[in-house]
Protein backbone atom coordinates (compact mmCIF):
# COMPACT_ATOMS: atom_id res chain seq x y z
CA UNK A 1 0.00 0.00 0.00
CA UNK A 2 2.84 2.76 0.70
CA UNK A 3 6.26 2.37 1.66
CA UNK A 4 7.25 1.61 5.06
CA UNK A 5 9.30 4.77 5.47
CA UNK A 6 6.43 7.24 4.91
CA UNK A 7 5.88 9.53 7.17
CA UNK A 8 2.17 10.01 8.32
CA UNK A 9 2.70 13.34 10.27
CA UNK A 10 5.45 15.68 10.09
CA UNK A 11 5.19 19.05 12.26
CA UNK A 12 7.34 21.87 11.90
CA UNK A 13 8.19 24.68 14.49
CA UNK A 14 4.52 24.70 15.40
CA UNK A 15 3.13 27.50 17.63
CA UNK A 16 -0.23 28.36 18.84
CA UNK A 17 -1.10 31.44 21.00
CA UNK A 18 -4.34 32.16 23.13
CA UNK A 19 -4.83 35.42 23.36
CA UNK A 20 -0.79 35.82 23.22
CA UNK A 21 -0.70 33.16 25.79
CA UNK A 22 1.42 30.87 24.48
CA UNK A 23 0.12 27.16 24.20
CA UNK A 24 2.24 25.59 22.33
CA UNK A 25 5.83 26.82 21.26
CA UNK A 26 8.04 25.48 18.47
CA UNK A 27 6.99 22.19 18.13
CA UNK A 28 8.39 19.93 15.64
CA UNK A 29 8.70 16.06 15.21
CA UNK A 30 7.47 13.34 12.80
CA UNK A 31 5.23 9.93 12.89
CA UNK A 32 6.02 7.33 10.45
CA UNK A 33 3.43 4.96 9.03
CA UNK A 34 2.69 1.94 11.63
CA UNK A 35 4.29 3.12 14.66
CA UNK A 36 2.70 4.08 18.13
CA UNK A 37 3.52 7.55 18.68
CA UNK A 38 2.90 9.25 22.09
CA UNK A 39 2.76 12.74 23.35
CA UNK A 40 3.34 13.11 26.79
CA UNK A 41 3.10 15.75 29.53
CA UNK A 42 1.78 17.00 32.70
CA UNK A 43 -1.72 18.66 32.41
CA UNK A 44 -2.02 21.93 30.49
CA UNK A 45 1.56 21.05 29.30
CA UNK A 46 -0.26 21.58 25.37
CA UNK A 47 -1.04 18.12 24.17
CA UNK A 48 -4.85 18.66 23.39
CA UNK A 49 -3.92 21.75 21.60
CA UNK A 50 -1.32 20.32 19.35
CA UNK A 51 -3.83 17.24 18.68
CA UNK A 52 -6.62 19.35 17.82
CA UNK A 53 -4.84 21.38 15.55
CA UNK A 54 -3.59 17.85 13.93
CA UNK A 55 -7.09 16.96 13.01
CA UNK A 56 -8.19 20.83 12.12
CA UNK A 57 -10.36 21.55 14.99
CA UNK A 58 -7.51 24.63 16.27
CA UNK A 59 -5.93 27.04 14.55
CA UNK A 60 -1.90 27.22 14.40
CA UNK A 61 -0.06 30.70 14.90
CA UNK A 62 2.78 29.90 13.38
CA UNK A 63 4.64 27.08 11.23
CA UNK A 64 3.41 24.06 9.32
CA UNK A 65 1.78 20.65 9.53
CA UNK A 66 1.16 17.68 7.04
CA UNK A 67 -0.99 15.17 8.21
CA UNK A 68 -1.61 12.29 5.70
CA UNK A 69 -0.30 14.90 3.04
CA UNK A 70 -2.85 17.28 4.06
CA UNK A 71 -2.53 20.80 6.00
CA UNK A 72 -5.18 19.85 8.65
CA UNK A 73 -5.95 24.28 8.68
CA UNK A 74 -6.86 23.92 4.81
CA UNK A 75 -8.07 20.76 4.43
CA UNK A 76 -9.19 19.54 8.04
CA UNK A 77 -12.98 18.60 6.15
CA UNK A 78 -11.03 16.00 4.49
CA UNK A 79 -8.27 15.27 6.42
CA UNK A 80 -11.10 13.60 9.20
CA UNK A 81 -12.58 11.37 6.72
CA UNK A 82 -8.79 9.59 6.55
CA UNK A 83 -8.84 9.30 10.25
CA UNK A 84 -9.94 8.60 13.67
CA UNK A 85 -10.09 10.54 16.64
CA UNK A 86 -10.87 9.30 20.28
CA UNK A 87 -11.55 12.03 22.32
CA UNK A 88 -11.11 12.81 25.92
CA UNK A 89 -14.76 13.41 26.71
CA UNK A 90 -17.00 9.99 25.75
CA UNK A 91 -19.88 12.89 24.03
CA UNK A 92 -22.19 10.13 23.01
CA UNK A 93 -25.71 10.60 22.91
CA UNK A 94 -27.46 9.22 26.29
CA UNK A 95 -31.11 9.00 24.93
CA UNK A 96 -29.80 6.86 21.80
CA UNK A 97 -28.57 3.24 21.47
CA UNK A 98 -25.39 1.71 20.67
CA UNK A 99 -25.77 0.96 16.65
CA UNK A 100 -28.02 4.54 16.35
CA UNK A 101 -24.86 6.64 17.85
CA UNK A 102 -22.98 4.83 14.91
CA UNK A 103 -25.01 5.17 12.54
CA UNK A 104 -25.30 8.75 12.97
CA UNK A 105 -21.59 8.92 13.21
CA UNK A 106 -21.70 6.44 9.85
CA UNK A 107 -23.90 9.22 8.50
CA UNK A 108 -21.50 12.45 9.24
CA UNK A 109 -18.47 10.81 7.48
CA UNK A 110 -21.14 10.14 3.99
CA UNK A 111 -20.72 6.21 4.98
CA UNK A 112 -23.20 4.05 2.93
CA UNK A 113 -25.54 2.83 4.80
CA UNK A 114 -25.29 -1.03 3.72
CA UNK A 115 -20.93 -0.25 4.34
CA UNK A 116 -22.21 1.30 7.64
CA UNK A 117 -24.17 -1.97 8.54
CA UNK A 118 -21.40 -4.27 8.28
CA UNK A 119 -18.66 -2.61 9.52
CA UNK A 120 -20.27 -1.36 12.98
CA UNK A 121 -21.59 -4.78 13.71
CA UNK A 122 -17.74 -5.82 12.66
CA UNK A 123 -16.24 -2.99 14.95
CA UNK A 124 -18.97 -3.85 18.04
CA UNK A 125 -17.77 -7.65 17.79
CA UNK A 126 -13.89 -6.23 17.75
CA UNK A 127 -14.36 -4.16 21.01
CA UNK A 128 -16.53 -7.04 23.00
CA UNK A 129 -19.70 -4.26 22.59
CA UNK A 130 -22.40 -6.70 20.16
CA UNK A 131 -24.46 -7.52 22.97
CA UNK A 132 -25.26 -4.43 23.77
CA UNK A 133 -25.71 -3.22 20.38
CA UNK A 134 -29.77 -2.18 21.62
CA UNK A 135 -28.57 -0.56 25.02
CA UNK A 136 -29.48 2.95 25.29
CA UNK A 137 -25.74 5.00 26.33
CA UNK A 138 -27.40 5.92 29.66
CA UNK A 139 -27.37 2.05 30.69
CA UNK A 140 -23.64 1.43 29.81
CA UNK A 141 -20.69 1.37 31.98
CA UNK A 142 -18.04 3.81 31.81
CA UNK A 143 -15.54 1.00 30.25
CA UNK A 144 -18.52 0.13 27.73
CA UNK A 145 -18.88 4.39 27.08
CA UNK A 146 -15.15 4.05 26.20
CA UNK A 147 -14.76 0.96 23.67
CA UNK A 148 -18.20 2.62 21.87
CA UNK A 149 -16.06 5.78 21.37
CA UNK A 150 -13.38 3.56 19.83
CA UNK A 151 -15.94 2.06 17.84
CA UNK A 152 -16.38 5.72 16.62
CA UNK A 153 -13.21 6.31 16.04
CA UNK A 154 -12.87 3.00 13.52
CA UNK A 155 -16.01 3.57 11.70
CA UNK A 156 -13.69 5.65 8.91
CA UNK A 157 -11.17 2.68 8.59
CA UNK A 158 -8.63 5.18 9.62
CA UNK A 159 -5.02 5.06 8.57
CA UNK A 160 -4.45 6.99 11.96
CA UNK A 161 -5.84 6.78 14.84
CA UNK A 162 -5.19 10.04 17.72
CA UNK A 163 -6.02 8.71 21.06
CA UNK A 164 -6.43 11.83 23.54
CA UNK A 165 -6.43 9.87 26.86
CA UNK A 166 -8.15 6.84 25.97
CA UNK A 167 -7.54 5.11 29.22
CA UNK A 168 -8.30 7.37 31.81
CA UNK A 169 -10.61 6.34 34.91
CA UNK A 170 -10.81 2.92 33.79
CA UNK A 171 -10.26 -0.39 35.32
CA UNK A 172 -7.49 -2.71 34.66
CA UNK A 173 -8.88 -4.92 32.54
CA UNK A 174 -10.62 -2.54 30.14
CA UNK A 175 -7.41 -1.29 29.89
CA UNK A 176 -5.78 -4.05 29.10
CA UNK A 177 -8.25 -5.13 26.41
CA UNK A 178 -7.99 -1.47 24.68
CA UNK A 179 -4.38 -1.70 24.24
CA UNK A 180 -4.54 -5.17 22.58
CA UNK A 181 -6.92 -3.53 20.26
CA UNK A 182 -4.31 -0.32 19.76
CA UNK A 183 -1.95 -3.34 19.07
CA UNK A 184 -3.98 -5.21 16.58
CA UNK A 185 -5.07 -1.71 14.97
CA UNK A 186 -0.95 -1.43 14.70
CA UNK A 187 -0.48 -4.84 13.46
CA UNK A 188 -2.53 -3.78 9.94
CA UNK A 189 0.20 -1.28 9.28
CA UNK A 190 -1.98 2.02 10.85
CA UNK A 191 -0.25 4.45 12.92
CA UNK A 192 -1.26 5.50 16.27
CA UNK A 193 -0.75 8.78 18.35
CA UNK A 194 -1.34 8.64 21.66
CA UNK A 195 -1.54 10.97 25.08
CA UNK A 196 -1.64 9.22 28.55
CA UNK A 197 -0.92 10.33 31.69
CA UNK A 198 -0.16 6.61 31.81
CA UNK A 199 3.59 6.05 32.10
CA UNK A 200 3.26 2.37 31.70
CA UNK A 201 0.87 2.59 28.99
CA UNK A 202 3.35 4.59 27.14
CA UNK A 203 6.07 2.83 27.69
CA UNK A 204 4.09 -0.69 26.46
CA UNK A 205 2.47 1.11 23.74
CA UNK A 206 4.52 3.76 21.91
CA UNK A 207 7.53 3.56 19.94
CA UNK A 208 8.65 6.65 20.21
CA UNK A 209 7.40 9.41 22.17
CA UNK A 210 8.25 13.29 23.09
CA UNK A 211 7.71 14.58 26.55
CA UNK A 212 6.26 17.93 26.21
CA UNK A 213 5.94 20.45 29.06
CA UNK A 214 5.20 23.97 29.22
CA UNK A 215 4.02 24.02 25.64
CA UNK A 216 7.44 22.78 24.36
CA UNK A 217 8.82 19.48 23.57
CA UNK A 218 11.73 18.41 26.26
CA UNK A 219 12.24 15.28 25.11
CA UNK A 220 12.11 12.59 22.17
CA UNK A 221 13.41 9.17 21.56
CA UNK A 222 11.74 5.87 22.07
CA UNK A 223 10.76 4.41 25.91
CA UNK A 224 13.81 1.79 26.61
CA UNK A 225 16.39 4.76 24.97
CA UNK A 226 15.19 7.42 27.25
CA UNK A 227 15.33 5.68 30.69
CA UNK A 228 18.60 4.39 29.62
CA UNK A 229 20.11 8.29 28.95
CA UNK A 230 18.01 9.91 31.81
CA UNK A 231 17.82 7.67 34.83
CA UNK A 232 19.34 4.40 33.93
CA UNK A 233 19.46 1.34 37.15
CA UNK A 234 17.35 1.26 40.01
CA UNK A 235 15.64 3.83 42.54
CA UNK A 236 14.82 3.33 46.49
CA UNK A 237 11.20 4.85 47.87
CA UNK A 238 10.57 5.77 51.19
CA UNK A 239 7.10 6.75 52.10
CA UNK A 240 6.28 9.74 53.78
CA UNK A 241 5.12 8.04 57.38
CA UNK A 242 8.76 6.11 57.41
CA UNK A 243 10.06 9.56 57.16
CA UNK A 244 7.79 10.93 59.52
CA UNK A 245 8.92 7.99 61.99
CA UNK A 246 12.78 8.10 61.59
CA UNK A 247 13.67 11.72 61.19
CA UNK A 248 10.53 12.98 63.12
CA UNK A 249 11.61 17.10 61.70
CA UNK A 250 10.01 18.92 59.49
CA UNK A 251 9.18 16.48 56.82
CA UNK A 252 5.02 16.99 57.34
CA UNK A 253 5.00 18.70 53.94
CA UNK A 254 7.46 16.53 52.10
CA UNK A 255 6.83 13.75 49.49
CA UNK A 256 8.11 10.63 49.14
CA UNK A 257 12.08 10.66 49.47
CA UNK A 258 13.53 8.57 46.29
CA UNK A 259 17.22 7.58 45.43
CA UNK A 260 18.84 6.80 42.22
CA UNK A 261 21.75 4.86 41.81
CA UNK A 262 22.73 3.41 38.19
CA UNK A 263 23.52 0.15 39.76
CA UNK A 264 21.87 -1.99 42.05
CA UNK A 265 25.24 -2.76 44.02
CA UNK A 266 26.00 1.17 44.00
CA UNK A 267 22.30 1.50 45.75
CA UNK A 268 22.69 -1.26 48.37
CA UNK A 269 26.15 0.51 48.95
CA UNK A 270 24.84 3.51 49.25
CA UNK A 271 21.69 1.97 51.41
CA UNK A 272 23.99 0.62 54.07
CA UNK A 273 24.28 4.18 55.56
CA UNK A 274 20.64 4.74 55.74
CA UNK A 275 19.04 5.24 59.37
CA UNK A 276 15.89 3.54 57.88
CA UNK A 277 15.72 0.58 54.72
CA UNK A 278 13.45 2.18 51.81
CA UNK A 279 9.98 0.81 51.64
CA UNK A 280 10.29 -0.06 47.71
CA UNK A 281 13.34 -0.66 45.36
CA UNK A 282 12.34 -0.84 41.97
CA UNK A 283 14.09 -0.26 38.30
CA UNK A 284 13.74 2.97 36.81
CA UNK A 285 11.20 3.66 34.60
CA UNK A 286 9.61 5.95 32.05
CA UNK A 287 7.72 7.80 35.40
CA UNK A 288 11.35 8.32 36.64
CA UNK A 289 12.20 9.86 33.26
CA UNK A 290 8.63 11.85 33.38
CA UNK A 291 9.27 13.18 36.92
CA UNK A 292 12.95 14.53 36.32
CA UNK A 293 12.26 15.96 32.58
CA UNK A 294 9.17 17.98 33.59
CA UNK A 295 10.66 19.15 37.06
CA UNK A 296 7.78 17.15 39.09
CA UNK A 297 10.59 15.08 40.43
CA UNK A 298 9.76 15.98 44.01
CA UNK A 299 12.04 15.76 47.05
CA UNK A 300 14.61 13.97 44.92
CA UNK A 301 17.96 13.58 46.24
CA UNK A 302 19.32 11.58 43.66
CA UNK B 1 -20.64 24.51 -0.37
CA UNK B 2 -23.10 22.11 -1.23
CA UNK B 3 -21.26 20.19 1.24
CA UNK B 4 -21.72 22.05 3.88
CA UNK B 5 -25.26 22.33 3.75
CA UNK B 6 -25.30 18.61 3.59
CA UNK B 7 -23.33 18.54 6.56
CA UNK B 8 -25.04 20.98 8.31
CA UNK B 9 -28.51 19.16 7.51
CA UNK B 10 -26.96 15.74 8.74
CA UNK B 11 -26.25 18.41 12.15
CA UNK B 12 -30.00 19.79 11.87
CA UNK B 13 -30.73 15.57 11.68
CA UNK B 14 -29.42 14.84 14.76
CA UNK B 15 -31.09 17.70 17.06
CA UNK B 16 -34.62 16.47 15.19
CA UNK B 17 -33.68 12.49 16.51
CA UNK B 18 -32.78 13.62 19.98
CA UNK B 19 -36.12 15.68 19.60
CA UNK B 20 -38.05 12.97 17.96
CA UNK B 21 -36.68 10.17 20.59
CA UNK B 22 -39.07 12.29 23.63
CA UNK B 23 -41.72 14.11 20.71
CA UNK B 24 -44.59 13.87 23.12
CA UNK B 25 -42.61 15.46 26.21
CA UNK B 26 -41.06 18.24 24.08
CA UNK B 27 -44.36 19.17 22.39
CA UNK B 28 -46.78 19.04 25.16
CA UNK B 29 -46.06 22.28 26.82
CA UNK B 30 -45.99 24.21 23.39
CA UNK B 31 -49.45 22.90 22.84
CA UNK B 32 -51.14 23.06 26.47
CA UNK B 33 -49.39 26.37 27.23
CA UNK B 34 -51.12 28.26 24.32
CA UNK B 35 -54.49 26.56 24.87
CA UNK B 36 -53.96 27.50 28.91
CA UNK B 37 -53.95 31.51 27.44
CA UNK B 38 -56.26 30.94 25.22
CA UNK B 39 -58.76 29.60 27.79
CA UNK B 40 -57.63 31.97 30.45
CA UNK B 41 -56.76 35.29 28.82
CA UNK B 42 -59.09 35.08 26.04
CA UNK B 43 -62.17 32.84 27.00
CA UNK B 44 -62.80 33.92 30.73
CA UNK B 45 -60.97 37.57 30.89
CA UNK B 46 -61.70 38.63 27.43
CA UNK B 47 -65.29 37.90 28.38
CA UNK B 48 -65.20 40.66 30.73
CA UNK B 49 -63.70 42.85 27.57
CA UNK B 50 -64.96 44.86 25.53
CA UNK B 51 -63.64 44.46 21.25
CA UNK B 52 -60.19 45.56 21.03
CA UNK B 53 -58.90 47.13 17.17
CA UNK B 54 -62.15 45.85 16.03
CA UNK B 55 -62.53 42.17 16.98
CA UNK B 56 -63.33 40.14 19.74
CA UNK B 57 -60.66 40.49 22.50
CA UNK B 58 -60.08 36.30 22.05
CA UNK B 59 -59.43 36.63 18.24
CA UNK B 60 -57.01 39.86 18.89
CA UNK B 61 -54.42 38.09 20.90
CA UNK B 62 -54.81 34.31 19.27
CA UNK B 63 -51.95 35.34 16.67
CA UNK B 64 -49.61 36.44 19.05
CA UNK B 65 -49.90 33.54 21.10
CA UNK B 66 -47.97 31.46 18.23
CA UNK B 67 -45.27 34.08 18.13
CA UNK B 68 -44.76 33.99 21.56
CA UNK B 69 -44.51 30.28 21.75
CA UNK B 70 -42.26 30.39 18.69
CA UNK B 71 -40.03 32.88 20.94
CA UNK B 72 -39.97 30.76 24.21
CA UNK B 73 -39.21 27.76 22.24
CA UNK B 74 -36.30 29.16 20.52
CA UNK B 75 -34.69 30.76 22.80
CA UNK B 76 -34.59 28.29 25.73
CA UNK B 77 -32.93 25.88 22.60
CA UNK B 78 -30.09 27.98 21.26
CA UNK B 79 -29.24 29.18 25.26
CA UNK B 80 -29.37 26.59 27.50
CA UNK B 81 -29.97 23.90 25.13
CA UNK B 82 -26.99 24.98 23.41
CA UNK B 83 -24.50 25.57 26.38
CA UNK B 84 -25.45 22.09 27.48
CA UNK B 85 -24.22 20.93 23.83
CA UNK B 86 -21.18 23.05 24.05
CA UNK B 87 -20.07 22.73 27.86
CA UNK B 88 -21.76 19.91 29.32
CA UNK B 89 -22.45 16.98 26.53
CA UNK B 90 -18.94 18.03 24.65
CA UNK B 91 -21.32 17.14 21.53
CA UNK B 92 -19.53 19.92 19.27
CA UNK B 93 -16.33 18.15 20.31
CA UNK B 94 -17.38 14.83 18.76
CA UNK B 95 -18.78 16.21 15.56
CA UNK B 96 -15.60 18.00 15.20
CA UNK B 97 -14.06 14.75 14.94
CA UNK B 98 -15.52 13.85 11.32
CA UNK B 99 -16.01 16.10 8.26
CA UNK B 100 -18.12 18.39 10.22
CA UNK B 101 -16.37 22.07 11.51
CA UNK B 102 -17.98 24.74 13.02
CA UNK B 103 -19.42 26.57 10.66
CA UNK B 104 -21.74 23.23 10.30
CA UNK B 105 -22.02 23.23 13.66
CA UNK B 106 -23.58 26.79 12.82
CA UNK B 107 -25.63 26.46 10.20
CA UNK B 108 -26.74 22.96 11.28
CA UNK B 109 -27.74 24.73 14.51
CA UNK B 110 -29.87 27.71 12.68
CA UNK B 111 -31.65 24.68 10.30
CA UNK B 112 -33.32 23.09 13.48
CA UNK B 113 -34.14 25.92 15.58
CA UNK B 114 -36.06 27.20 12.11
CA UNK B 115 -37.49 23.82 11.84
CA UNK B 116 -38.50 23.84 15.33
CA UNK B 117 -40.03 26.75 15.11
CA UNK B 118 -42.24 26.30 12.08
CA UNK B 119 -43.20 23.13 13.54
CA UNK B 120 -44.33 24.89 16.94
CA UNK B 121 -45.72 27.36 14.82
CA UNK B 122 -47.93 25.13 12.93
CA UNK B 123 -48.90 22.83 15.83
CA UNK B 124 -50.35 26.27 17.66
CA UNK B 125 -51.91 27.29 14.69
CA UNK B 126 -53.60 24.05 15.03
CA UNK B 127 -54.91 24.25 18.02
CA UNK B 128 -56.21 27.73 17.45
CA UNK B 129 -57.97 26.65 14.69
CA UNK B 130 -60.00 24.33 17.12
CA UNK B 131 -60.91 26.60 19.01
CA UNK B 132 -62.45 28.67 16.03
CA UNK B 133 -60.13 31.91 16.53
CA UNK B 134 -58.11 32.02 13.81
CA UNK B 135 -59.54 31.70 10.18
CA UNK B 136 -57.80 28.78 8.02
CA UNK B 137 -57.17 30.07 4.66
CA UNK B 138 -53.53 31.17 5.70
CA UNK B 139 -52.43 29.17 8.37
CA UNK B 140 -50.05 27.40 5.65
CA UNK B 141 -47.81 30.61 6.00
CA UNK B 142 -47.69 29.57 9.79
CA UNK B 143 -44.60 27.69 9.87
CA UNK B 144 -42.78 30.05 7.16
CA UNK B 145 -43.44 32.67 9.77
CA UNK B 146 -42.39 30.80 12.64
CA UNK B 147 -39.16 29.32 11.31
CA UNK B 148 -38.16 32.94 10.01
CA UNK B 149 -39.10 34.54 13.66
CA UNK B 150 -37.72 31.28 15.48
CA UNK B 151 -34.04 31.33 13.73
CA UNK B 152 -34.43 35.73 14.74
CA UNK B 153 -34.84 34.30 18.56
CA UNK B 154 -32.66 31.28 18.12
CA UNK B 155 -29.56 33.68 17.34
CA UNK B 156 -30.76 36.08 20.65
CA UNK B 157 -30.06 32.77 22.45
CA UNK B 158 -26.97 32.12 20.54
CA UNK B 159 -25.85 36.08 21.39
CA UNK B 160 -26.68 35.46 25.23
CA UNK B 161 -24.54 31.95 24.78
CA UNK B 162 -21.60 33.84 23.38
CA UNK B 163 -21.59 36.30 26.63
CA UNK B 164 -23.18 34.28 29.51
CA UNK B 165 -19.85 33.04 32.08
CA UNK B 166 -22.09 30.33 33.39
CA UNK B 167 -26.05 28.73 33.15
CA UNK B 168 -27.01 31.08 35.40
CA UNK B 169 -26.69 34.36 33.65
CA UNK B 170 -29.12 32.94 31.29
CA UNK B 171 -31.77 33.89 33.92
CA UNK B 172 -30.56 37.75 33.62
CA UNK B 173 -31.15 38.10 29.56
CA UNK B 174 -34.50 36.21 30.53
CA UNK B 175 -35.27 38.89 32.91
CA UNK B 176 -33.85 41.97 31.20
CA UNK B 177 -34.52 41.33 27.65
CA UNK B 178 -37.08 38.20 27.11
CA UNK B 179 -39.43 39.06 29.43
CA UNK B 180 -40.21 42.40 28.36
CA UNK B 181 -39.93 41.77 25.07
CA UNK B 182 -43.15 39.24 25.80
CA UNK B 183 -44.95 42.09 27.60
CA UNK B 184 -44.51 44.77 25.31
CA UNK B 185 -44.60 43.39 22.15
CA UNK B 186 -48.18 43.77 21.06
CA UNK B 187 -48.99 40.59 21.61
CA UNK B 188 -52.05 41.24 24.47
CA UNK B 189 -52.62 44.79 23.22
CA UNK B 190 -51.78 47.36 20.26
CA UNK B 191 -48.10 48.46 21.31
CA UNK B 192 -49.84 52.08 20.13
CA UNK B 193 -50.97 52.24 23.87
CA UNK B 194 -47.63 52.37 25.25
CA UNK B 195 -45.31 55.70 25.38
CA UNK B 196 -43.28 55.98 22.03
CA UNK B 197 -40.17 55.64 23.39
CA UNK B 198 -41.27 52.31 23.90
CA UNK B 199 -42.84 51.74 20.67
CA UNK B 200 -39.96 52.52 18.77
CA UNK B 201 -37.74 49.51 20.92
CA UNK B 202 -40.78 47.73 19.70
CA UNK B 203 -39.64 48.13 16.05
CA UNK B 204 -36.21 46.34 17.12
CA UNK B 205 -38.12 43.39 18.62
CA UNK B 206 -38.14 40.02 16.00
CA UNK B 207 -40.94 39.58 18.02
CA UNK B 208 -42.99 41.98 17.41
CA UNK B 209 -42.31 41.95 13.63
CA UNK B 210 -43.46 38.39 14.53
CA UNK B 211 -46.48 38.94 15.89
CA UNK B 212 -47.73 41.41 13.03
CA UNK B 213 -47.28 38.92 10.41
CA UNK B 214 -49.22 35.99 12.62
CA UNK B 215 -51.94 38.54 13.02
CA UNK B 216 -51.75 39.25 9.65
CA UNK B 217 -51.98 35.77 8.40
CA UNK B 218 -54.43 34.18 10.90
CA UNK B 219 -56.97 37.53 10.78
CA UNK B 220 -56.77 37.09 6.66
CA UNK B 221 -56.41 40.60 6.46
CA UNK B 222 -53.41 43.34 5.18
CA UNK B 223 -50.73 40.47 4.13
CA UNK B 224 -49.11 42.32 1.71
CA UNK B 225 -48.85 45.09 3.72
CA UNK B 226 -47.76 42.95 6.20
CA UNK B 227 -45.02 41.57 4.65
CA UNK B 228 -43.31 44.48 3.35
CA UNK B 229 -42.92 46.37 6.35
CA UNK B 230 -42.62 43.35 9.15
CA UNK B 231 -41.58 40.64 7.01
CA UNK B 232 -39.03 43.03 5.56
CA UNK B 233 -37.67 44.09 9.19
CA UNK B 234 -37.49 40.74 11.05
CA UNK B 235 -35.62 39.77 7.73
CA UNK B 236 -32.83 42.88 8.59
CA UNK B 237 -33.10 42.02 12.41
CA UNK B 238 -32.30 38.42 11.73
CA UNK B 239 -30.12 38.90 9.18
CA UNK B 240 -28.15 41.01 12.12
CA UNK B 241 -28.57 38.60 14.67
CA UNK B 242 -27.57 35.94 12.51
CA UNK B 243 -23.90 37.66 12.44
CA UNK B 244 -23.70 38.93 15.76
CA UNK B 245 -24.33 35.21 17.14
CA UNK B 246 -21.79 33.64 14.53
CA UNK B 247 -19.30 36.49 15.65
CA UNK B 248 -19.53 35.41 19.26
CA UNK B 249 -20.28 31.62 19.10
CA UNK B 250 -17.61 31.06 16.69
CA UNK B 251 -14.58 31.19 18.57
CA UNK B 252 -16.13 28.76 21.23
CA UNK B 253 -15.94 26.19 18.67
CA UNK B 254 -12.58 26.91 16.88
CA UNK B 255 -10.17 28.66 18.37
Amino acid sequence: MSKPSELVVEVKHVSKTYDSVPAVTDASFTIKRGECFGLLGPNGAGKSTLIRMMYGASSRTSGEMQVLGLDPQKNGRDLRRKIGIVTQEDALDEAMSVVENMQMFARFLGIPKDVAKSRIDELLAFMSLTHKSNTKIQELSGGMRRRLVFVRALLSDPELLILDEPTTGLDPAVRQLIWDKVEAFKRRGRTVLLTTHYMDEAEFLCDRLVIVDNGTIKLHGAPRALINEHCPGFVAIWSKSQIQAGDGDDVASAPNRRLERATLSELAEDLKREPTQPEIIRPTSLEDVFLKVTGRELGSNA
Amino acid sequence: MREHFILSWRVAMRHWSIFKKDFFANVLPTVVDPALFIVVFGVWLGSQMGDLGGRPYLQYMAPGIVSVTVLFTAYFESSYGFYVRLVYENIFKALMTTPIGPHEILTGEFIWVGLKGAIMALLVGIVLLLFGVAKPQYVWLMPIIGALLSIACGAMGLVSTGYVRNMNQFQTVYALLISPMFFVSGVFYPIEQMPKILQYLCYLSPLYHGVRLSQSALWAEGLLEAWLIHGAALLAITAVLVFWSWKKIYPKLYA
